[in-house]
């Protein structure tokens, strides 16, 4: 879907991407982690050409951005920002409209649109299609950023930090309506952030970045493996590498399949390692019932293979 | 606020009847100006003079307006930053010279009557135009010009669309102040010939009249307080 092919952005003698090839899969989310400075959002605005590569080339579906018209491009690729950026003067619908309107769309069409994004975003389009930015929340403006990016429909979102100004607690809230609207609308999004928790709990392939040079890449699970590179070491924190590695893991890959006793605390078959310690802990157990779900056939998590693992 | 606007209507209503009742007050002249032969102004119609005062200030006010507006755009954008300084202090030498010193160099080229006025008056109110507009242009968030950028927005979308209207209050801050420099500025005109409220002040000086260059003083000041309140009415929200 993307391909960034050697590519590199230097102002005067400092490179603040070095040298970068990636490619992310079609209908994917990946993440872009690393630290300030690390040129994270440089690379990210690269793809709709809000920063033009010194050197090497950016793939959008095979085609060369830098021959696409920089306007048309940026209406077929959904940007969301830290900061949200709405336009202050106009009401959320009309905010929300701003690429189908330059698109030329009907207004019933449009109207029809924003109503339906409202509620993808999770929120009531008759509370809030009228009300002007300053009068939503942190978290509802960045739920219309989002739905604003959405409106017409492109195959490819961009989200510079678009959480990392939130409270914690809509961060998360956030992060898990991000997955749901990834699940449902398959869409390729490329995902800035430093924040490693949020890296892990959004990312299907991991890129990390430091100095402008790509340190690490792959699934998260494969970038957090033992013998991991210095920096993805430094990033996650040396002593808590193991911990969430385990957030990588499925648990029910290591659950033995042999009945489980009655009155075992239970975790789901879909959880990860990490969430099966934090459940232990709690739970002050060494064992866990697994229940069978569809290709999986139910057993019990054992501490002793839960700490092999890690 | 439609107090405030009743409150307004009645101010501009009592202006426009004293500029009825001037010519039939010969009493009141006397008796404020003893010693003065002819006190009242008789040589053209007040609501003439105003009429001409208001199409010279408001003329002048419209062009300051344009240029203002325009070289604050330039100012503002990327390829313009450059020429920021220089706007600025031309902008600035332009205001610096006062409107009577340029009426009496633009004499011998622009001759005598309205043309010298109204060029002397659009130096004197471009500057507060594009102050105003390049700091109100500056004010606009980034992270806005950011996201209208990356939805797709062209360079001309985007300032008509988002930079002018989020400056606007700053703008026609900047237009208000032009305004009403210009009506309270435009009694210079009268040394040049121009007609306008200024022309009994300077007929007056000439013929030793102060009863007519009260008059026009005071009409004069009068008109540009009452533009000023309207105006500032006018843009409040």
């Amino acid at each position: 879907m993307i391909r960034f092919e050697g590519v590199s952005r230097r102002y005067g003698d400092r490179a603040v991407v070095d040298r970068v090839t990636l490619e992310v899969p079609g209908g994917s989310i990946c993440v872009l982690l690393g630290e300030s400075g690390s040129g994270k959002s440089t690379l990210m605005r690269m793809v709709n050409r809000l920063v033009e590569p010194s050197a090497g080339r950016v793939l959008v579906d095979g085609r060369d951005v830098a021959q696409a018209e920089p306007e048309a491009l940026r209406r077929g690729i959904g940007y969301v920002i830290q900061s949200v950026g709405l336009f202050p003067h106009w009401r959320v619908a009309e905010n929300i409209a701003t690429v189908p309107r330059l698109l030329g769309w009907e207004a019933a069409r449009i109207a029809e649109r924003v109503d339906a994004l409202l509620a993808l975003v999770g929120l009531d389009p008759a509370r809030f299609r009228d009300r002007f930015p300053h009068e939503l929340s942190g978290g509802q403006a960045q739920r219309v950023g989002l739905a604003r990016a959405l409106a017409a429909d492109p195959p490819l979102l961009l989200m510079d930090e678009p959480f990392s100004a939130l409270d914690p607690g809509t961060r998360r809230d956030l992060q898990v309506e991000l997955r749901r609207i990834h699940a449902r609308t398959g869409k390729t999004i490329l995902f800035v952030t430093h924040d490693v928790e949020e890296a892990l709990v959004l990312a299907d392939e991991l890129a990390v970045l430091e100095d402008g040079r790509l340190a690490a890449r792959g699934r998260p699970a494969q970038v957090l493996e033992t013998g991991a590179d210095r920096t993805v070491r430094r990033l996650f924190g040396e002593e808590s590498l193991a911990f969430h590695r385990l957030g990588t893991l499925p648990a029910a890959r290591l659950a033995r399949p042999e009945d489980a006793e009655d009155g075992l605390p239970v975790l789901p078959a879909t959880a990860s390692l990490k969430q099966a310690l934090m459940l232990m802990l709690e739970q002050g157990t060494d064992r866990l019932a697994v229940p069978a779900e569809a290709g999986f056939p139910g057993g019990t998590l054992h501490w002793a293979d839960l700490v092999r693992a890690a | 606020m439609r107090r405030r606007w009743a409150w307004l209507l009645a101010q501009a209503a009592a202006f426009l009847l004293a500029l009825w009742a001037a010519p039939r007050a010969e009493g009141l002249w006397r008796w404020l100006f003893p010693g003065i032969a002819r006190p009242v102004w008789e040589s053209q119609s007040w609501f003439v003079l105003l009429g001409e005062h208001l199409m010279l200030s408001l003329g002048a006010a419209a062009i300051a307006g344009t240029i203002g507006l325009a070289a604050a755009i330039l100012a503002t954008r990327p390829g313009g930053q450059r020429l920021r300084p220089l706007l600025d202090a031309v902008f600035s030498l332009a205001q610096a010279i006062p409107p009577v010193a340029v009426i009496a160099l633009a004499l011998p080229l622009l001759g005598f009557g309205a043309a010298p006025t109204l060029l002397a008056l659009v130096l004197y109110a471009s500057l507060p135009v594009m102050r105003g507009a390049v700091a109100g242009l500056d004010a606009v968030p980034p992270a806005v010009l950011d996201a209208a950028r990356g939805t797709g927005m062209g360079r001309a979308g985007i300032l008509a669309r988002v930079e002018l209207p989020l400056a606007m209050p700053v703008i026609q801050a900047g237009l208000r102040v032009a305004v009403v420099l210009s009506i309270a500025t435009t009694a210079v005109g009268a040394v040049a010939g121009a007609q306008c409220l200024g022309t009994p002040i300077v007929t007056g000086l000439a013929n030793g009249n102060m009863a007519w260059v009260a008059q026009g003083a005071v009409f004069t000041a009068w008109l540009a307080l009452l533009a000023d309140r309207a105006l500032r009415l006018a843009l409040a929200r």
